[in-house]
C-alpha cells in the first residue's frame, strides 16, 4: 500500500503559543485516521496543516510524495487532491447546491459545464440531496447542508479526504445522516483523516485512532487497542470522561 | 453574458470620452492657422464681465477682448472661473491670459506682465442701505466682506490696522454684496465701477468713501510667457481707442439699466419666469453635473475596488500601499484635491489638462478612496471559511475572490454604494471652485445678473433634489437588476 501522508516533526506555534510539538504520522492508502483528543490539543490545527491552511512553523508534509512545504510546489494543484469537509459546512450562500459542487471543477478546468452539473447531480444523490440540487444553502437543515459540502469535496475526486468535527455544529437528530455518508466513504475504500468527538464513529469505522493532547500525539492504535487499553495516562482520564457519560 | 458585454461598454465609453477630455486643449489649437489661446475671465464682475439673459458671456473685458482679437487676428477659448482661481491658473501654466478687471499693482508686477492698462478705477467702501455708518473709523470692531485675491481687498486689509475691522472671505461678488445688504458683515470694499453697476442694477448697498487708492485694471500673462499676445493686446487697444470702438464699449454698459442684461423685473420676479429665461443654462448645468456624477462615480467604483481589493490582499506592501492611498484621499477635502490637481500639478509639470478632466480626476480619487473603503469592509466582512472552503478545493486565491468572495462581498456594499453615488452628485457642487459650469455654478452666474439670490438657489436646491431622487431610483433598479444574479 502506498503512503498517502508523511508527516514528520510538525511544529507550530501562534507567536509564543506552541500548539503542535512535533508531531509525526503516516497515513496510508485506504485508511481511516480518527483523530481524537480534548479541545486546544492541537488536532484540528493539525489536520488544517495538511492542506495548508495553516502554514506549519517547522517540520515537513508529503502527500503523495509531494513536499508541501517546498517553496516550488504547486499548493493548488495538491489541493484538488485533498477534499476538506469543515465544522461549519461554508457552503457558498450565493450558490445553488449544485453550482456549490460544481464551481470547482468547471473553475478549474477538469470538466464541462454540462459534464459537471452530470457529476454534480450524481454526487447528490449519493448523499441523498438529489432533490435539492436547485435549492439555495440557506433553504437546507445542517445535516443536509454538511451532506452537500462532502459533495462538493468530492467533486475534485480527491484521493484524500479531510473532516474537521463534521457534526459538532449539528444537531443530534442530523448527526446520523452525516456519519452514514461518511461510513460509506471509507467502504468505497476513500483514504481519510477525520477530527470528530464521534466515538461511536471512530470505534466502528477507524483503522487508526490517534489520541492528541497538549500539542502531542499521546497514544496511536487500532481502536480496539486505543478505547479499551489505552497506555497513556492523559489518553485514559480523557476516555474515561467521554466514554461513562 | 449579458452583464459582461454591458461592463465592456461602458469602460469603452468611458476610454472614449476620456481620450476626449485629454486632447480637447491640443485638439482645439490644432485646428486652426490663427494663433489660439485660453484667456480665463471672472464668473461675476459686472459691468466687466456678467451673463446676459441668454447665458453668453458679456461686459467691457469681454467685448474689449473681442474686439481685439477680431483686429489682431487670434481666436481665444473664454474660461470663466473665480477670480482668484483664475489668477493662479494663470501662472501655473493652465491659461495664456487674465483678462477679469485685475488691477495692476507692485506685487502682481512681480509675477504678471500687463498689456495697456485699459481702464481707470479706485477702491471704494460700500455699506447696506439704511446702514448706520457715517465713516470707515464706525467701523472698528465690525466685520467688513472682501473678495478674494482682488485689489479692493489688498486696499482693505492696508488699512485694517487704522480702522480696527475684522474681515472676511468671499469667491464671488454677489454673495458678498447680497452678504453686507442682509447685515451679516457691515461693510465691502470694491472697485468703483463694479460697485456702481451693481447699486444700478438693484443690489441694496450705498457708497460710503471717495475712491482710493487710483490704479488701473491690465490685460495680464505669466511674467516672461505669451509676449506675442501682449504686443497684439496693446496694438488692438491702442486701435479700437483710436477709433471709438473702446468709448463705445464703455457707454454700452456704464449707465446701462438693469433690464438691459438682466431681463425684465417680471421675469425675474416669478419662479416660473426664471425658469423658462434661463432653460437652457439650467439645463446645461444640470447636463453638466450629472455628466460629471455618472462618469465620476464610473472611475471612482474602478479605482475604489481595485484599491479595496489592494487593502485586503494578505501581502504587506499592497496592504500598506492601499491603506496610505485611502488614508491621503480620504483625509483630503476634495476642494483641496481640486485646486491641487488643477492649479498645484500643472505648475509643477507645466502639462495642463480641462477642468473636466480635472474634476474627474479629483472625484476618482476623493470618491473612490471612499468606495475603497467600504469595499475593503465589505470583502472582510465575508466569513474567512468562504476562502478557505474555496482554497481547499483547489481554487487560486484571485479565483477564489472573484467567485466566492466579491459576489458576497459586493451585495454588503450596495447601499453603501447607492450612498456614494448621492454623496458624488452633490460633491460635484464644490467642482464650481474650479471653474466648472455645473448646476451650483450656472446659479450663481445666473444670481450674479439678476439678483435673484431666493428664487434660484430655491430652483437650483430642487433640481438637486429630483436629480438625487431619480438616481436613488436607478441605483435601487440596478440592484435589484444586477446585484441579484
Amino acid at each position: 500500500m502506498a503512503t498517502k501522508v508523511k508527516v514528520t516533526d510538525l511544529h507550530k506555534s501562534y507567536g509564543d503559543n506552541e500548539v503542535l510539538k512535533g508531531i509525526n504520522l503516516e497515513v496510508q492508502e485506504n485508511e481511516v485516521v480518527v483523530m481524537i483528543g480534548p479541545s486546544g490539543s492541537g488536532k484540528s490545527t493539525f489536520l488544517r496543516t495538511l492542506n495548508k491552511l495553516e502554514e506549519p512553523t517547522a517540520g515537513s508534509i508529503a502527500i503523495d510524495g509531494i513536499d508541501l512545504t517546498a517553496k516550488e510546489t504547486n499548493l493548488n494543484k495538491v489541493r484538488e487532491n485533498i477534499g476538506m469537509v469543515f465544522q461549519h459546512f461554508n457552503l457558498f450562500p450565493h450558490l445553488t447546491v449544485l453550482e456549490n459542487v460544481t464551481l470547482a471543477p468547471v473553475e478549474l478546468g477538469k470538466l464541462t459545464k454540462d459534464e459537471a452539473n452530470e457529476l454534480g447531480r450524481q454526487l447528490l444523490a449519493q448523499v441523498g440531496l438529489a432533490d435539492k440540487a436547485d435549492a439555495k444553502p440557506t433553504q437546507l437543515s445542517g445535516g443536509q447542508k454538511q451532506r452537500v459540502a462532502i459533495a462538493r469535496a468530492l467533486a475534485m475526486k480527491p484521493s484524500i479526504m479531510l473532516f474537521d468535527e463534521p457534526t459538532s455544529a449539528l444537531d443530534p437528530e442530523m448527526v446520523g445522516e452525516v456519519l452514514k455518508v461518511m461510513r460509506d466513504l471509507a467502504e468505497d475504500g476513500m483514504t481519510m483523516i477525520v477530527v470528530t468527538h464521534e466515538m461511536g464513529f471512530a470505534k466502528q469505522v477507524a483503522d487508526r485512532v490517534v489520541f492528541f493532547a497538549d500539542g502531542y500525539i499521546r497514544e496511536e492504535g487500532t481502536p480496539d487497542a486505543v478505547f479499551n487499553n489505552p497506555q497513556d495516562p492523559r489518553a485514559q482520564d480523557f476516555l474515561n470522561k467521554v466514554l461513562n457519560v | 453574458m449579458f452583464k459582461k458585454a454591458w461592463i465592456k461598454y461602458v469602460m469603452l465609453t468611458l476610454a472614449v470620452i476620456l481620450g476626449t477630455l485629454a486632447t480637447t486643449t491640443t485638439g482645439a489649437a490644432a485646428a486652426t492657422k490663427e494663433p489660439h489661446y485660453v484667456i480665463t475671465t471672472d464668473t461675476t464682475y459686472p459691468p466687466f464681465e456678467l451673463q446676459d439673459k441668454n447665458g453668453q458671456y458679456v461686459g467691457i473685458d469681454i467685448d474689449i477682448l473681442k474686439a481685439i482679437a477680431k483686429r489682431e487676428h487670434f481666436t481665444y477659448k473664454l474660461v470663466p472661473i473665480s477670480f482668484n482661481s483664475g489668477a493662479q491658473a494663470v501662472l501655473s501654466g493652465q491659461f495664456d491670459a487674465i483678462m477679469a478687471g485685475m488691477a495692476i499693482t507692485p506685487a502682481r508686477k512681480l509675477v504678471y506682465d500687463f498689456g495697456t492698462p485699459y481702464y481707470k478705477t479706485g477702491v471704494i467702501a460700500a455699506i447696506a442701505k439704511n446702514s448706520k455708518i457715517k465713516s470707515l473709523n464706525d467701523l472698528r470692531g465690525k466685520t467688513v466682506a472682501l473678495k478674494t485675491g482682488t485689489g479692493a481687498a489688498a486696499y482693505a486689509l492696508s488699512i485694517q490696522k487704522q480702522y480696527g475691522f475684522k474681515v472676511t472671505y468671499f469667491n464671488d461678488s454677489n454673495t458678498m454684496y447680497n452678504d453686507v445688504a442682509l447685515g451679516n458683515t457691515v461693510a465691502t470694499f470694491e472697485d468703483e465701477p463694479v460697485m456702481k453697476y451693481a447699486i444700478q442694477n438693484g443690489v441694496k448697498l450705498k457708497i460710503l468713501t471717495k475712491p482710493a487708492n487710483s490704479g488701473y485694471y491690465g490685460f495680464g500673462v505669466k511674467k516672461g510667457h505669451n509676449q506675442e499676445l501682449i504686443a497684439k493686446f496693446n496694438a488692438g487697444f491702442a486701435a479700437i481707442k483710436k477709433d471709438g470702438t473702446y468709448d463705445k464699449i464703455v457707454a454700452k454698459y456704464i449707465g446701462a439699466k438693469e433690464s438691459t442684461f438682466a431681463g425684465s423685473a417680471a421675469v425675474n420676479n416669478s419662479i416660473w419666469g426664471l425658469l423658462k429665461q434661463n432653460k437652457n443654462q439650467f439645463l446645461a448645468g444640470i447636463g453638466q453635473t450629472l455628466m460629471l456624477t455618472i462618469l465620476g462615480i464610473i472611475l471612482a467604483t474602478i479605482f475604489g475596488v481595485i484599491i479595496g481589493i489592494l487593502a485586503i490582499v494578505p501581502n504587506k506592501f499592497s496592504h500598506g500601499f492601499a491603506s496610505t492611498i485611502i488614508y491621503i484621499f480620504r483625509g483630503l477635502p476634495l476642494l483641496v484635491l481640486a485646486f491641487f490637481i488643477y492649479i498645484g500639478i500643472p505648475s509643477l509639470t507645466g502639462h495642463k489638462f480641462s477642468a473636466l478632466l480635472a474634476g474627474l480626476i479629483t472625484l476618482m480619487l476623493n470618491e473612490g478612496a471612499y468606495i475603497a473603503a467600504f469595499v475593503a469592509g465589505g470583502l472582510k466582512s465575508v466569513d474567512n471559511g468562504q476562502m478557505e472552503a474555496a482554497r481547499s478545493l483547489g481554487l487560486s486565491y484571485w479565483k477564489a475572490m472573484r467567485k466566492v468572495v466579491m459576489p458576497q462581498g459586493i451585495k454588503l456594499m450596495v447601499p453603501s454604494f447607492v450612498n456614494q453615488f448621492i454623496i458624488t452628485l452633490k460633491d460635484t457642487s464644490i467642482l464650481s471652485a474650479i471653474g466648472i459650469i455645473e448646476l451650483t455654478q450656472t446659479g450663481t452666474v445666473i444670481i450674479s445678473r439678476n439678483s435673484q439670490g431666493f428664487r434660484v438657489w430655491f430652483l437650483v436646491a430642487m433640481m438637486y433634489l429630483i436629480m438625487i431622487t431619480l438616481l436613488t431610483f436607478l441605483a435601487k433598479w440596478a440592484d435589484k437588476k444586477f446585484g441579484n444574479n
